[in-house]
């Protein structure tokens, strides 16, 4: 029996889909990240789960009950708000155990899960200050304990981390996976970071415009994107976007002429006729520098417009024109490149980069991937 | 100039800024206060000269049975008053709601805080009329005869008070109306998560958040039933025999009909003291929620 259920989940605002017949299943135990750009739905979703918007329609269900007409309090969830959301009247203590009291829990055992809950996240000291007396990091905490003290079937976490610093949210990140282990309750949790969604996620739910794009394990996402938006939102920095059109159409291979490059031969693809307008996608990291053009590899020249110097990893961003090349990270014509080691390269260099075909995506006019599954590598 | 005037501006600018303000505040405020107090050791007609007396209007006033009918009558304004507050508080929560139709009543539960106080004072003096008014039409319903609750010594004053109440009812809630739609709405969230619904979701979590505009609302109907004036002014003039009069009017009375501004000054330094506690105690509060929030 699965924990969550969304079946055909709609929602509407004035004007505006905000959710379009989402379906999905989260199994008893995972956590499941949802990702997608701000807008997406995915703080909808969150929130159509605890019951804190209601649905035009469809089904929620929590472990086999329809809890779709039920108020928040009664799904048996509990949820970590971006603001933290904590009664500023309260103590620690009173705030962590409010769920219980609500549900006119007898003392003793309010006590006692709050006592549990401030041990696992290290707040006993802190039980009899009030938020303000906080630090982020702190308060975060409380907000945590607080869904803890209920031990609710599913956590449900709104972009808990935005708020904190980069050290802190990586701190964070580190002991929310380790929480999930040791409670092995099931979690569900929104962030536009796909680095949180890449790091914490079983499974990882990416949104777009009300949508779900695709649902998969992160690294099966990052090796087989089911479509160009998937492609170009997960992975860091991100993928390059090549517009091309299609030359020929052979037996079993298909060749592909982009701007200001050699003509690209693809395998095992079908469905396409000549003509059709397609993109290939390649990742920065499997980009690399050639001295001269092969017959297996793409290649193209380009001038070094900005190095970024990471330590062990050095990224380029490439004017490649005339390449009709896309790049979220840096703009329309240009092209990022990751090599992982150090390089001298300064600003202005002319330089050949370079691509096995076998690393490329081919995505068609409707934006959906055609090249052959990508071996996921093993965890 | 020009060398003095960028030498110095970083301070000239504001105080030139200030200037109005000040000089305004300086003249009708703090002069007019310790005029007053002056004024107070005297004996003066108004016109003629003044004489000394020192302390006198005060012994006066301390043996006078009708400063201690004022002071009773701003009591019971004060508590009268203290009505407002709640009620404001749950008018707010009601037409709060998101009900279709409600904009409408919202929109007439404002319209007291438009009238001007005498306008509120002479329809409440209709509504009081023991022959025409409204309470003679609904007591006639029922067959009885309304009291005439204005010339009545026992009634008068709760008359007036009540009429009054009306527009600060109104105030209260545009305050706490304000208030509700600076909730937090990730709190409520929290508090529905937490299953706190109803009277439980009122009492932890709304009203707490309310509760800098309860104490505003609490101090201003504070400071407004003390230096009510006006209702009583045109209501009553103080009667009947002065059994509805308050510190101002009496103040007023004193000082404009029976040319005793001496005695009148007197009763306004008293009024002034007594509302100074409460302005200190509102400046108190308002400074410690100001840090508490730093």
């Amino acid at each position: 029996m699965s924990s969550v259920e969304l079946r055909k989940v709609d929602k509407h605002y004035a004007g505006y889909h905000a959710l379009k017949a989402v379906d999905l299943r989260i199994e008893k135990g995972e956590f499941v990240v949802m990702v997608g750009p701000s807008g997406c739905g995915k703080s909808t979703l969150l929130k159509t789960i605890a019951g804190l918007e209601t649905i035009n329609s469809g089904q929620v269900v929590i472990n086999g009950r329809d809890v779709t007409r039920e108020e928040p309090g009664d799904r048996g969830i509990a949820m970590v708000f971006q603001s933290y959301a904590l009664y500023p009247h309260m103590t620690v203590a009173e705030n962590m155990g409010f769920g219980l009291r609500m549900a006119k829990r007898p003392k003793a055992e309010i006590d006692a899960a709050v006592k549990r809950a401030a041990q696992i996240l290290r707040l006993e000291e802190q039980l009899d200050k009030r938020p303000k007396q906080l630090s982020g990091g702190q308060r975060q905490r409380v907000a945590i304990g607080r869904a803890i003290t209920r031990s609710p079937e599913v956590f449900l976490f709104d972009e808990p981390l935005s708020n904190l610093d980069a050290a802190l949210r990586t701190q964070m990140r580190v002991e929310l996976s380790s929480l999930h282990a040791q409670l092995g309750s099931t979690m569900v949790y929104v962030t536009h970071d796909q680095i949180e969604a890449m790091t914490m996620a079983d499974r990882i739910v990416v949104l777009n415009k009300g949508r779900v794009e695709q649902v998969g394990s992160p690294l099966e996402l990052y090796a087989n994107p089911a479509n160009i938006f998937v492609a170009g939102f997960l992975g860091a920095p991100r993928m390059n976007f090549i517009e091309a059109r299609v030359e020929t159409v052979g037996a079993g291979e298909i060749t592909l002429t982009a701007a200001g490059m050699p003509a690209l031969a693809f395998g095992g693809i079908d469905g396409l006729s000549a003509g059709d307008a397609v993109t290939v996608g390649i990742r920065p990291e499997n980009l690399h520098l050639v001295e001269a053009a092969n017959a297996r590899q793409a290649s193209f020249p380009g001038q070094v417009r900005l190095v970024e110097h990471l330590g062990r990893e050095t990224v380029l961003y490439l004017d490649a024109s005339p390449l009709q090349a896309t790049n979220s990270d840096s703009g329309t014509g240009n092209f990022t490149v990751q090599l992982n080691k150090v390089s001298p390269i300064s600003v202005g260099a002319q330089l050949t980069a370079g691509f096995d075909l076998a690393d490329a995506y081919l995505f068609g006019p409707d934006g959906r991937t055609l090249t052959p599954r990508k071996p996921v590598p093993a965890t | 100039m020009p060398r003095f005037w960028r030498r110095h501006r970083h301070w000239l600018t504001p105080a030139l800024f200030l200037l109005p303000g000040l000089i305004l505040f300086s003249l009708v405020i703090l002069a007019a206060s310790v005029e007053t107090v002056w004024i107070s050791l005297h004996e003066w007609d108004g016109i003629g000269a003044k004489t000394w007396v020192g302390l006198a209007n005060y012994a006066e006033l301390a043996e006078d049975p009708q400063f201690y009918v004022s002071l009773k009558n701003n009591v019971i304004w004060l508590l009268i008053f203290m009505l407002a507050p709640p009620i404001g508080l749950a008018l707010a929560l009601i037409v709060n709601q998101q009900i279709r139709g409600m904009r409408i009543l919202k929109s007439l539960f404002f319209v007291p805080l438009v009238l001007a106080t005498v306008t509120v004072g002479v329809v409440f003096g209709w509504v009081y009329d023991p022959t025409f008014g409204l309470l003679q039409l609904i007591f006639g319903l029922f067959g009885a005869t309304a009291p005439a609750l204005l010339s009545d010594e026992n009634f008068a004053t709760f008359a007036v008070a009540a009429a009054a109440l009306w527009p600060q009812i109104a105030f209260c809630m545009v305050l706490f109306l304000a208030g509700l739609n600076n909730l937090d709405e990730d709190l409520i969230g929290a508090g529905r998560v937490d299953g706190a619904r109803g009277w439980r979701m009122l009492r932890h979590v709304v009203l707490p958040q309310l509760s800098q505009v309860g104490f505003i609302a609490i101090a201003v109907t504070v400071i407004g039933a003390l230096r009510s004036f006006d209702m009583v002014a045109v209501m009553t003039t103080g009667g009947p025999y002065g059994s509805s009069t308050v510190l101002a009017y009496q103040m007023y009375e004193e000082s404009i009909f029976s040319y005793r501004f001496g005695y009148g000054a007197a009763i306004a330094t008293v009024l002034f003291v007594i509302m100074s506690a409460f302005i200190a105690w509102y400046l108190h509060g308002l400074i410690k929620a100001e840090r508490s929030n730093a």
